[in-house]
C-alpha cells in the first residue's frame, strides 16, 4: 500500500462520478446510491425470494416444451391429430381439480397464518386428494390415447404433447410428494419458522403449477382442439 | 403472518400483508371465483360460435392472460406496490425470457420450415 | 442384471484409451492412499468435503476447473497433433477415437472447466465483496458444487468404460439419435450434462438471490463493485438459459430412451428445432462464462492503476445490455441452416449491435488506466493481454456477424479460431488473472511473481502461435473437426499451430511451476496484513485467509468504494477505527446433503446410461430420502461465541496496526 498519492477530495466521497444530481431524489442525501441500502433482508424474504426466482426458471423451461409443441403441431405424420383425441370433458374436470387444488392450498396457507393445526392438515389433505385425483384422470387419458395406438411414439406431434403434459404432471407428482412431507413436519414440528418459510414456498409451487396448467390447456387442448 | 415478514419495504413473493383472516380468505374466494369464469368462458368460446372462427386463439390466449393475472394477483399476492417491485422485475424478466424463446423459435422455425425442400423432391434427389 | 454394462465396454483393443485410464486410475488410487494413510480423511470430510463455506466451495470449483482443464488440454494436444501429421496420412487416431477426442474436448472445456473456474471465483469472491457472510442457500451451494463434480466425474469414467459422444460438443441430431449412434457415449453426455446443469441452474438462483437481497447495510445497487454487478448478471443469464438447456436435452433423452419423435428423421421429427433450441441456451452461455470475466478487469485494472473504476454506471449499463441482448442473437451460429434473407438480417444486426456493449467496457478500462500509476503485476499483464487478445477476437466475430461473411466461413478453422480467441483470451486470461489476484486472500501468501510473469508470457505467444493460423487456414477453406486433409496450402499453417501448442504445455507447466515455487516459499510470499494489492473493495479489509464468518461486524458502507475509505480515513487518522461491538455469530452448519445426493447422482447417472434400470430406482429413492433427512433436522446453526469472533479480529487488527506503525505514524499514536 502507498502513502504518496495526491488524494482529491471527490475521489473519496464520489470515485465513480455518479453525480450529486440524485441528492434531491434521495431526500437531500449527498452521494449517489441507487436502491436496496437496507441491509441483508429477513431468512423469509430471501428463502421466498430464491424460491421465486428458482419458479420463473421452470417456467423458462417449460416454455422450452411449448415451443417445441407449438412448432410440432402440426407433425402429425398422418396419425391422429388434437381434435382426433381430445376429450374436452375430461381436460374440464382436470382444470376444476387444478383450479379447486389451488384454492384449498390458498386456505391452508390463510390456517397457517392462523396457527391452526387441523385447518392446516385438512386443506392440505384435500389439495392433495384433488391433485392425486388429476393426475388418476390424466393417466387415463394418457392410456387410452396409447390404447389407441397414439402414443408418444406415433408422431412428433404425440411426443411433444406427451412431453409438455406430462412434464407438468411430474411436476404436479414431485408437488405431492413434497406435500405429503410438508404435512408430516408440520403434524411433528409445528409452526416453526423455516416450517413457515417451505409451507411459503409450496404455495407459489402450486399455483405456478396451476398457472402452467392454463397456459397447457389453453395452448395444448383448446388451441390444438380448433386445428 | 406479519412477524415473518420485518421488513415494510421489501415483502417475499406470495405473502399476504394483512393479519385479518376474512381479508385473507376474501382475497381465495374472489381469485377462485373470476379464475372459474375465465376457465368456463375459454371453453364455452371453443365450443359455440359466440367468436368468429379465426379469432379463437387470441380470444383463448387472452382469457389465458387473464386467468394467469388472477392467480398473480389473488393466489400470489404479486401487486404493484413498490414493496414488491422487486417481485414483479423478477417476473417481468422470465416474461421477457419466456415471449423470446417461443416468439423466437416460432418465428425462426417458421422460416426454417418454410424454405425445407418438400420430402417429394428431397427423395427424388436420392435416386 | 447389469443392463448393457459387460466386460466388453471396457477398450481393451484401443491402446491410447486404455493407457491414459489405467495412469489416471493409478493416479488417483496412489493420491487417495496417501490421503487414507496419512489421516486427512477426518480432516477433508470435515472441513471440505461437508463445507457449506462459500470461500472453500470456490476453492474447490477452482481446483476442479484447474484439472479439467488439464484434462481438456490433453484433448488439444491429442487433435493439433493428430492433424499436425494426418496430411495425406491416416495419423494416429483412428476416426471413431478422433470423433470422441474433439467432442470430449469441447464438453469438459465449456461445461467442467470455464464454468467451474468462473463459479469458483464468483463462490470466493461475491460474499466478501458485498460485505456479507455467506450466500443466501449455502447446502444448496455445496450441492451445486458435487453435482457438477458428478458430471465431470461421468465423462471421465467415460474414456475406460465405454465410449463418449462422437457428435461434437452440442450432439446434433440425427447423428446423436440412436439410429445413427446406438451405443453408450452419447448417453454419458445427456446424463453428465443434465445433472450438472441442475447443480448450475441452483448456483445461478443462489446468485441472484444473494445479490440483490443480501448486502452490507449501506450497500444499496449503485455502490456494489462492478465484479458483483457481472456476477449478477451472468447469474440472471444461468437462471434463463439452463433451464432450455435441461429440456432440450431431457427431449434428445426422451429420443433415444423412449422412442420419442422431437428429432428423429422420420414421424414429423424437426432436427432443425434441436439447433434452434440449443443455440438459444448456447449463445447466453458464452455470456455466462465471459460476463465475470470482464468483472475480474475490471477490478484489476482499477486496483493496478491506482484509480476508482472509470464510467461506473456506463459499466453497469453495459453490462445489463449485453445480459439482455445475449437472449437476441443466437440465430448467429446457424445462418446457414436457411432460414432466409429476413431471418438472418434481424439476428445479423443483433449481434453487431451487442459488440457496443464490450466496446464501451474496453474503453472504460483504458480510461480507468490513463493518468493512473500503473503497476504491472501478474494480474495486470494478463489484463493488458486480454485487452489486446480480445479486441482481435471480437472483430473476428463482429465479421462473423455478416451473414454473406459466415456462409463463407462457418465451420471452417476461422470460427475455431474466433471462439478460442474470445474465450481464452477473455475467460481463461481472466481466470488466470483472478487466480493470482485472489490467491493471496484464500490462501495467506501471494504467488511467486516471476512465474507469474512466464506462465503470462509462454501462454500469450503460445496462444497466438496456435490460434493466428487458424485464422488463416480457415479463410483458406479449412473445415473444422478434419480428422485428415490433403490441402497442399493449408500445411504450414496447421503445422505452426501444432508448435503453438507445445508452446502453450509449456505455459502450463509454468503455471504448476508458480504452484510449487509458491507453496515451498511461502513464508516469504507470505500477506500480513490481508491487502497484499493496496486493493479498494471489501474482501481487502479481512484477513488472509477470512475467518468463517467472514466479518466480525457487518460494514456500514456509506458510498463507493467502501474500503477505500476506510483506508485513506485510518491513514489520515495515522489510527484504526476503534473497535466494534463484538457479538456472538450464527453460521450455517456443514452438512454432507450435497456430497450423499452427488453420490446418489452418480450411481442413478451411471445406472441410467447403461440401463441397469434397479440401480436408477434405488438411487433415486437413495437422492429423495437424503433430501428429506436433511429437511428434518432441527438444528440449522451453530454459534460463534463473541470472544472467539474477538480473538480473530484483534489478531486482524493487530496486523492492520501494525503496517501502520511501519509506513504511516510519524509520532506516537494518538
Amino acid at each position: 500500500m502507498s502513502t504518496s498519492e495526491t488524494l482529491h477530495e471527490r475521489d473519496i466521497v464520489d470515485p465513480y462520478r455518479l453525480g450529486r444530481a440524485h441528492a434531491a431524489l434521495h431526500g437531500g442525501r449527498e452521494y449517489a446510491t441507487g436502491h436496496g441500502e437496507g441491509g441483508p433482508a429477513s431468512k423469509y424474504v430471501i428463502v421466498g425470494y430464491g424460491f421465486w426466482i428458482f419458479l420463473l426458471s421452470d417456467i423458462v423451461m417449460f416454455s422450452a416444451f411449448f415451443a417445441a409443441h407449438a412448432v410440432l403441431q402440426t407433425a402429425t405424420a398422418g396419425g391422429p391429430s388434437g381434435r382426433d383425441l381430445f376429450d374436452p370433458s375430461s381436460i374440464a374436470l382436470e382444470t376444476a381439480c387444478l383450479l379447486v387444488s389451488s384454492f384449498t392450498c390458498g386456505l391452508s396457507a390463510v390456517a397457517t397464518g392462523a396457527r391452526s393445526q387441523l385447518w392446516v392438515q385438512v386443506f392440505l389433505l384435500i389439495t392433495g386428494l384433488l391433485g392425486l385425483a388429476f393426475l388418476a384422470l390424466e393417466a387415463r387419458d394418457f392410456a387410452g390415447m396409447v390404447m389407441q395406438g397414439a402414443g408418444p411414439q406415433r408422431s412428433a406431434f404425440l411426443s411433444s404433447l406427451f412431453a409438455v403434459v406430462g412434464c407438468h404432471g411430474l411436476h404436479v407428482s414431485a408437488g405431492l410428494l413434497w406435500l405429503g412431507t410438508m404435512m408430516a413436519q408440520i403434524f411433528v414440528k409445528g409452526f416453526r419458522p423455516n416450517i413457515l418459510r417451505r409451507m411459503l414456498c409450496f404455495n407459489l409451487f402450486w399455483h405456478v403449477l396451476d398457472v402452467i396448467w392454463v397456459a397447457l390447456f389453453t395452448i395444448v387442448y383448446l388451441i390444438g382442439e380448433g386445428r | 403472518m406479519s412477524d415473518e415478514n420485518v421488513e415494510r419495504d421489501d415483502i417475499a413473493p406470495g405473502f399476504l400483508d394483512s393479519p385479518d383472516l376474512r381479508d385473507a380468505v376474501q382475497s381465495y374466494v374472489i381469485g377462485f371465483v373470476l379464475a372459474s369464469l375465465l376457465t368456463a368462458a375459454s371453453f364455452y368460446v371453443l365450443y359455440t360460435h359466440l367468436i368468429w372462427g379465426p379469432g379463437i386463439p387470441v380470444a383463448l390466449a387472452v382469457l389465458a392472460v387473464a386467468q394467469i393475472g388472477v392467480h398473480l394477483v389473488f393466489f400470489m399476492h404479486i401487486t404493484t406496490a413498490p414493496d414488491n417491485t422487486n417481485n414483479i422485475l423478477a417476473l417481468a424478466f422470465g416474461v421477457l425470457i419466456v415471449v423470446l424463446i417461443i416468439g423466437g423459435s416460432l418465428w425462426i422455425m417458421h422460416h426454417l420450415n418454410d424454405r425445407l425442400m418438400p420430402m417429394q423432391e428431397m427423395m427424388q434427389m436420392q435416386r | 442384471m447389469l443392463g448393457k454394462l459387460s466386460w466388453d465396454a471396457i477398450p481393451w483393443d484401443q491402446p491410447i484409451p486404455l493407457i491414459a485410464g489405467a495412469v489416471v486410475l493409478a493416479i488417483v488410487l496412489a493420491v487417495l492412499a496417501w490421503v487414507v494413510i496419512k489421516g486427512h480423511v477426518p480432516y477433508l470430510w470435515h472441513e471440505w468435503i461437508t463445507s457449506v463455506d462459500h470461500k472453500r466451495i470456490g476453492v474447490m470449483y477452482m481446483l476442479l476447473g484447474l484439472v479439467m482443464l488439464v484434462r481438456g488440454f490433453i484433448d488439444a494436444l491429442m487433435m493439433r497433433s493428430q492433424q499436425a501429421v494426418a496430411f495425406h496420412a491416416a495419423g494416429y487416431l483412428p476416426p471413431e477415437h478422433f470423433d470422441q477426442v474433439f467432442s470430449a474436448h469441447g464438453t469438459i472445456m465449456i461445461f467442467f472447466a470455464a464454468m467451474p473456474l468462473v463459479i469458483g471465483l464468483m463462490n470466493f469472491v461475491v460474499p466478501l465483496q458485498l460485505g456479507v457472510r455467506d450466500v443466501a442457500f449455502p447446502t444448496l451451494n455445496s450441492t451445486s458444487f458435487w453435482l457438477t463434480a458428478t458430471g465431470a466425474l461421468l465423462v471421465n469414467i467415460s474414456l475406460v468404460i465405454g465410449e463418449f459422444a462422437r457428435t461434437g460438443w452440442l450432439a446434433y441430431p440425427p447423428l446423436s439419435e440412436t439410429t445413427y449412434l446406438p451405443g453408450v457415449g452419447v448417453d454419458y453426455y445427456l446424463w453428465s450434462l443434465l445433472i450438472s446443469g441442475v447443480g448450475t441452474l441452483m448456483t445461478g438462483i443462489n446468485f441472484v438471490t444473494t445479490i440483490l437481497k443480501i448486502r452490507a447495510p449501506g450497500m444499496s445497487y449503485l455502490r456494489m463493485p462492478v465484479f458483483c454487478w457481472t456476477a449478477l448478471a451472468s447469474n440472471l443469464l444461468i437462471v434463463a438459459a439452463f433451464p432450455i438447456l435441461t429440456a432440450t436435452l431431457v427431449m434428445l433423452t426422451l429420443d433415444r430412451y423412449l422412442g420419442f419423435h422431437f428429432f428423429t428423421n422420420e414421424a414429423g421429427g424437426n432436427i432443425m428445432m434441436f439447433i434452434n433450441l440449443i443455440w438459444a441456451w448456447g449463445h447466453p452461455e458464452v455470456y455466462i462464462l465471459v460476463l465475470p470475466a470482464f468483472g475480474v478487469f475490471s477490478e484489476v485494472i482499477s486496483t493496478f492503476s491506482g484509480k476508482p473504476l472509470f464510467g461506473y454506471r456506463s459499466m453497469v449499463a453495459a453490462t445489463l445490455f449485453i445480459c439482455i441482448v445475449s437472449y437476441m442473437v443466437w440465430l448467429h451460429h446457424f445462418f446457414t441452416m436457411g432460414a432466409g434473407g429476413s431471418v438472418n438480417a434481424v439476428f445479423g444486426i443483433s449481434t453487431s449491435i451487442i459488440a457496443v456493449g464490450t466496446g464501451v467496457k474496453i474503453y472504460n478500462w483504458m480510461f480507468t488506466m490513463y493518468g493512473g500509476q500503473i503497476r504491472y503485476t501478474t494480474p495486470m499483464i494478463w489484463s493488458v493481454g486480454f485487452i489486446f487478445t480480445f479486441i482481435i477476437g471480437g472483430m473476428t466475430g463482429v465479421m462473423l456477424a455478416v451473414p454473406p461473411a459466415d456462409f463463407q466461413l462457418h465451420n471452417s478453422l476461422f470460427l475455431v479460431a474466433h471462439f478460442h480467441n474470445v474465450i481464452i483470451g477473455g475467460v481463461v486470461f481472466a481466470v488466470m488473472a483472478g487466480l493470482t489476484y485472489w490467491f493471496p486472500k484464500a490462501f495467506g501468501f501471494r504467488l511467486h511473481e516471476g512465474w507469474g510473469q512466464a506462465t503470462f508470457w509462454l501462454n500469450f505467444v503460445g496462444f497466438y502461435v496456435t490460434f493466428m493460423p487458424l485464422y488463416i487456414v480457415g479463410l483458406l477453406g479449412m473445415t473444422r473437426r478434419l480428422q485428415h486433409y490433403d490441402v497442399a496450402i493449408w500445411r504450414p499453417w496447421v503445422l505452426a499451430a501444432g508448435v503453438g501448442v507445445v508452446i502453450l504445455c509449456f505455459g502450463a507447466v509454468a503455471q504448476v511451476a508458480q504452484l510449487v515455487v509458491s507453496i515451498r516459499r511461502r513464508h516469504e510470499l507470505r500477506d500480513e496484513t490481508g491487502d497484499p494489492w493496496n486493493g479498494r473493495s471489501l474482501e481487502w479489509s479481512t484477513a488472509s485467509p477470512p475467518p468463517a464468518f467472514n466479518f466480525a461486524v457487518l460494514p456500514n458502507v456509506s458510498g463507493e468504494e467502501p474500503y477505500w475509505q476506510i483506508k485513506r480515513r485510518a491513514i489520515q487518522t495515522q489510527q484504526l477505527a476503534a473497535e466494534p461491538d463484538y457479538r456472538p455469530i450464527e453460521m450455517p452448519r456443514n452438512s454432507p446433503t450435497g456430497f450423499i445426493s452427488a453420490f446418489f447422482a452418480t450411481i442413478t447417472g451411471f445406472a441410467l446410461i447403461w440401463h441397469i434400470w434397479w440401480m436408477v430406482g434405488v438411487g433415486i429413492a437413495a437422492a429423495y430420502a437424503v433430501f428429506v433427512w436433511f429437511a428434518w433436522r432441527d438444528v440449522e446453526e451453530y454459534v460463534i461465541p463473541a470472544e472467539e469472533v474477538a480473538r480473530a479480529d484483534r489478531e486482524r487488527r493487530r496486523a492492520r496496526d501494525a503496517w501502520l506503525e511501519a509506513n504511516v505514524r510519524t509520532s506516537a499514536p494518538a
